[in-house]
């Protein structure tokens, strides 16, 4: 008997949840951002989709943090067209079909304009959706080259995997290197995506990929017998594309320990890798790793240092690539919307769509091109280890060089 | 045929064909609604395959009394089959756009070969993974299920742009299939067609010979081998059955995503769609129990959705709010405490039936006023 | 020659890891036949206190690895507090599956509140070096002193587990429990206490784990345990469970196989061959390597 009234108890439940489910529109949903004292009715609504809990939650967190930094201080400033901005932030864990449910939540609620997602997976899910539906969609950190198309609402503030791929490999030529290996995770769309695109413009160049590695996961902890392969053929550089997390505590040694002395080199997912750095490890191993980023995080530019203070400041932390990215995003939304005067989607997407505006952001001054992804130059920076200061604080960037758009033509 | 047993199937029949008309014209009374569209639609989409994969797993879990935790690798079978067969369509030109006669025979193809494909990788796994039970099935399962995610990560031809264009990767950014959200209205039919006639089906099977064959292993193995149950065959079959099903639910996943990738079909991940939560909803729903699964389906697809989604979450005092942004901690608790408190799940072994409930139901509310006289819970076990 | 005793050296260094957190699933396993999914989060546990409590120790002017002390009384502490609160209620009224999910959900659990909690994250957190970096040179391959110190510890750990499972009463009473719970009653052990004791052995032994591991892979982050879990149950599996040698012998197989086919085989289907050579031992030997064959009493 009981079992049966809880049966009923729970069904009656469901059915109540689900009216519910269909009929509220008008509240806010869970986090809204800002101070946004004015009338809801006033403000600029801008949402966010992105990995808050889950394995990627550290990706979202930092999107979540810089966005948030950067709307406050609009906000201060008398925010957009006078109007303040509110920032409504869901949490797709990570996952396409949550980042769908997160997305049409977000349209039934209003908000035409939206920031995410952080990786490709989810990103691209929701590309049909938002062209469908007419709503803006900037994506700080997707990276695989389909999510924008030519003519239509997806934009993003990061480079494209064949861009970054082709600044690589015109960084290998310009170093005179001739024979190079590649490691990359095939389950991973950012590191399978971004290696191929490497490989590709290698060989357009004339520059031969001898040895090509993998592992099966990105928490993969062991890459010592890949290094070694690198070792025996006798490579000068690898491409290994992995996320600061392996990057900083033991890809390098592991690298070095297997007998490979030649140059490591990576692409955005290794900014931040020295605050990840084992205390007490080998740190002259990281000399001669270099990557491609956006910024150049010890740059002297005013923008740069600014930001990099300001985000310190408030979170205790320097700024990953995904915050720099996301605070970028809305700066581009910022700009559309004065441009156009209103934000009403189409308006917006239509201002974006214009290739000769200019947008100088964290992550640098750049132009869209037709399909909505950033042209921009990369600088190539390498991790250096000063002897003279000794431990983790003689680990530094440098930069080396900077490679404009025009170069990979 | 008896009597009964034929009143019986018109009766289901008529409801079910009842029931899909309702919902049929629900849907294109309502479809220019924005909520429909946008929240309600989806929803019933991913309600559907969540219900075809966790009933599929109850054939295997709790009606042939073996734990498989590797189930979202036949649904990552049935999507990336159904996705790369409606893309080679596409890219023959035998559609363009995905409306028209031509487009549903090639979508319920997709949906029939993802199923036959998903079954035959059923048999192949089931042979040798039923020799053993218990704990080994759960981990030898496991393992196949992460070998086939694995092996998809790396097939050239199922990442990417797919097909020629392919390169080895865990995600597939062209697909056939993927409904934007008119689309969804429009295609809800089939959504709910397939997962009635699946539902139907899997009631069917467990109520056939094979049906009670399979419980009657699950009981006592050794005596129902005794009684001439060729236990090896009906295990294999069970399995091949139950993967059939996941993989026509992964048809349907690939329906409603555009883009597909293997992390969503792995042992735990970040939603509620993996091998580790469909059999959640299958205990708490009730090992054994058809109705059961696709109760608990809809409230767990319920719960996460409100949990994500819901205003309601920002009403709730800072505590619970700070829980409610960890969705899977919520989870655990819920779970450790159905098990707790309800090991057999909510419906235990009980079925719905079209016959009986609603005469059962009465009895009950009647009772419920007048003395508390509990029924035997086996009879009704043992009635079905 | 020389790449060959890379492969091997790292074949042993992941596999001794594997096999000291093979010891404890099988611990529990062997007493409770409870596969015990919670155990891979058991190390994250144990590597955030090693993390939090190195730089006290070294404040105290001890050295670092002592930490290892707080960290298994603390993963002990958890252990046992799961198997309070939530595996013993169920043990009572359910099956052995529904125990199973139960595991599942601790370990969802773990996990998550891991990520809850302020002063972990989502981020990864990286720890210290523990022991002195080098090693012996063969062949002009390193083989590091932090390796030979796993196996050291894992055969130490193995050693004592065989004695005290053999000699100690304690030790007696669990396998008496593992045969035969009524009879065990009968003749007077305290299951419970039993089946306290292993899980505080086997959550001790998790903590280990982690220090080893940590000192190898100088990162934890939340989901730390789950792949990493699976494997070592599959390295128990395959020794055979139950068995202390079993997990030992079982450990560095699936090191060495996860080595080797990353060398020659394919290094992106490393998981598909450790996961064949689970299924082919059990087709082969249902009970695993060092497993004996029991048929089912009718």
């Amino acid at each position: 008997m009981k079992k049966k009234l809880l049966a009923l108890l729970l069904a009656l439940c469901m059915v109540f949840v689900l009216a519910a489910c269909g009929s509220e529109t008008d509240s806010d949903a869970e986090t809204s951002g800002g101070d946004s004292g004015e009338a809801s009715g006033d403000t600029i609504k801008i949402g966010m989709i992105g990995p808050q809990t889950g394995s990627n939650a550290a990706y979202g967190t930092s999107m979540l943090e810089g966005l948030q930094m950067t709307i406050d201080e609009i906000n201060e400033a008398g925010g957009i067209l006078g109007r303040q901005v509110e920032l409504i932030a869901t949490d797709d864990r990570g996952d396409a079909t949550e980042a769908q449910n997160a997305f049409n939540n977000l349209i039934s609620q209003g908000v035409t304009l939206i920031i995410g997602s952080a990786t490709s997976g989810a990103t691209s899910a929701l590309t049909n959706l938002a062209n469908e539906e007419g709503v803006v969609l900037i994506t700080p950190s997707a990276t695989a080259d389909d999510i924008t198309t030519e003519d239509d609402y997806v934009f993003r503030a990061c480079f494209k995997d064949t861009l970054q791929g082709s600044i690589a490999a015109a960084y290998v030529e310009q170093a005179g290197i001739t024979r190079v290996g590649t490691i990359a995770c095939s389950a991973d769309p950012y590191s399978s995506g971004l290696v191929n695109a490497f490989i590709s413009a290698c060989q357009e160049r004339g520059i031969e990929v001898v040895e090509q590695q993998s592992t099966a996961t990105m928490d993969a902890q062991d890459f010592t017998n890949q290094f070694t392969a690198m070792a025996s053929a006798d490579v000068d550089l690898v491409y290994a594309i992995y996320y600061y997390n392996a990057v900083g505590p033991f890809l390098v040694t592991q690298a070095r320990a297997a007998g490979y002395d030649g140059i490591i080199m990576g692409a955005d997912g290794y900014d931040g890798a020295l605050d990840y750095v084992s205390e007490g490890a080998d740190y002259s191993a990281f000399n001669d790793v270099i990557y491609t980023n956006h910024y150049d995080p010890s740059d002297t530019s005013a923008a740069v240092q600014d930001y990099v203070t300001a985000y310190s400041e408030l979170y205790g932390t320097t700024p990953l690539c995904f915050a720099a990215l996301a605070s970028d995003c809305m700066m581009m939304l910022q700009t559309a919307i004065e441009t156009a005067g209103t934000d009403e989607a189409s308006a917006v997407r239509d201002a974006l769509s214009d290739t000769s505006v200019t947008y100088e952001g964290v992550t640098g001054t750049f132009t869209l091109d037709e399909s909505g992804t950033p042209i921009k130059g990369a600088a190539v920076i390498s991790f250096a280890y000063d002897e003279s200061v000794g431990g983790l604080d003689g680990l530094g960037t440098e930069l080396v060089t900077t490679i404009s758009s025009d170069e990979i033509a | 045929m008896k009597k009964t047993i034929r009143r019986g199937y018109l009766v289901n029949t008529a409801v079910l064909v009842a029931v899909y008309i309702l919902c049929v014209v629900l849907a294109n009374v309502f479809s220019e609604v924005s909520n429909f569209k946008l929240i309600l639609t989806p929803s019933i989409w991913q309600c559907c395959y969540l219900i075809i994969l966790a009933a599929s797993l109850n054939l295997v879990l709790g009606f042939m009394g073996q734990l498989s935790l590797g189930h979202c690798g036949f649904m990552a079978i049935g999507a990336y089959t159904a996705a790369l067969i409606s893309l080679a369509f596409q890219r023959a030109g035998v559609y363009d756009e995905k409306s028209g006669i031509v487009f549903v025979l090639i979508l319920f193809l997709c949906v029939i070969c993802a199923g036959v494909l998903a079954a035959m990788f059923g048999v192949l796994v089931g042979i040798p993974a039923l020799r053993l039970k218990g704990d080994y099935l759960a981990i030898i399962t496991l393992g196949f299920g992460l070998i086939i995610v694995n092996v998809i990560n790396n097939l050239p031809f199922a990442g990417q742009n797919g097909l020629a264009e392919g390169v080895a990767s865990s995600s597939l950014y062209q697909n056939g299939l993927g409904f934007g959200t008119t689309a969804k209205v429009t295609y809800l039919w089939v959504a709910l067609a397939v997962t009635i006639i699946c539902v139907a089906l899997m009631f069917m099977f467990i109520r056939s010979k094979y049906g009670r064959a399979v419980r009657a292993i699950r009981d006592d193995e050794i005596a129902a081998s005794a009684a001439g149950i060729n236990t090896g065959y009906y295990k294999v079959l069970t399995f091949a059955f139950s993967a059939f099903f996941a993989g026509i639910a992964g048809a349907l996943y690939a329906c409603s995503n555009s883009t597909l990738s293997t992390a969503s079909f792995s042992f735990t991940n970040g939603s509620i769609l993996n091998s580790t939560f469909v059999v959640v909803m299958v205990v708490l729903g009730g090992m054994g129990s058809l109705t059961g699964s696709i109760v608990s389906a809809v409230i767990m697809f319920v719960l996460n959705y409100q949990i994500a989604n819901g205003s309601w979450v920002s009403s709730l005092p800072g505590f619970i709010q700070g829980v409610f942004t960890y969705p899977m901690l919520v989870y655990a608790i819920v779970l450790v405490i159905i098990i707790m408190f309800r090991p057999k799940g909510i419906f235990g072994t009980y079925e719905f039936s079209l016959l009986r409930t609603p005469g059962e139901f009465v009895r009950w509310i009647k009772g419920l006023g007048g003395k508390k006289k509990a029924k035997p819970e086996g009879k009704e076990a043992a009635a079905q | 020659m020389g790449e060959f005793l890379q492969t091997l050296f790292v074949g042993l260094r992941l596999g001794s890891v594997y096999a000291l957190i093979a010891l404890g699933y099988t611990m529990v396993y062997g007493i409770i036949r409870l596969i015990n999914f919670a155990h891979g989060d058991f190390i994250m546990v144990g590597g955030y206190t090693l993390i939090f409590t190195v730089p006290l120790m070294t404040a105290a002017g001890m050295p670092a690895w002592m930490a290892v002390i707080i960290a298994i009384l603390v993963c002990a502490l958890v252990g046992v507090g799961v198997e309070l609160i939530a595996y013993r209620p169920v043990r009572k009224k359910g099956t052995n599956m529904t125990a199973l999910i139960t595991a599942i959900a601790m370990s969802l659990f773990l996990e998550n509140l891991a990520q809850a909690i302020p002063a972990i994250g989502p981020n990864p957190m990286v720890a210290g070096t523990f022991f002195e970096s080098g090693g012996f040179r063969v062949a002009g391959v390193t083989l590091d002193y932090t390796t030979i110190y796993t196996i050291a510890v894992s055969a130490v750990v193995m050693l004592l587990l065989y004695v005290f499972t053999q000699k100690t009463k304690m030790g007696r009473a669990m396998r008496c429990v593992s045969e035969d719970k009524s009879a065990a009653i009968l003749m007077g052990i305290s299951v419970n206490k039993t089946v306290l004791t292993t899980f505080a052995i086997g959550s001790g032994l998790a903590a280990v784990a982690a220090l080893m591991y940590i000192a190898q892979y100088p990162s934890v982050y939340t989901t730390i345990g789950s792949l990493l879990g699976l494997k070592a149950f599959v390295a128990a599996v395959v020794g055979g469970i139950g068995i202390v040698p079993g997990a030992m012998l079982g450990g560095l197989v699936i090191g060495l196989v996860e080595s080797f086919s990353t060398a020659y085989i394919s290094s992106s289907l490393t998981d598909t061959f450790v996961f064949l050579i689970l299924i082919i031992v059990l087709l082969i030997k249902p009970a695993g390597i060092l497993g004996k064959n029991v048929g089912e009493k009718v």
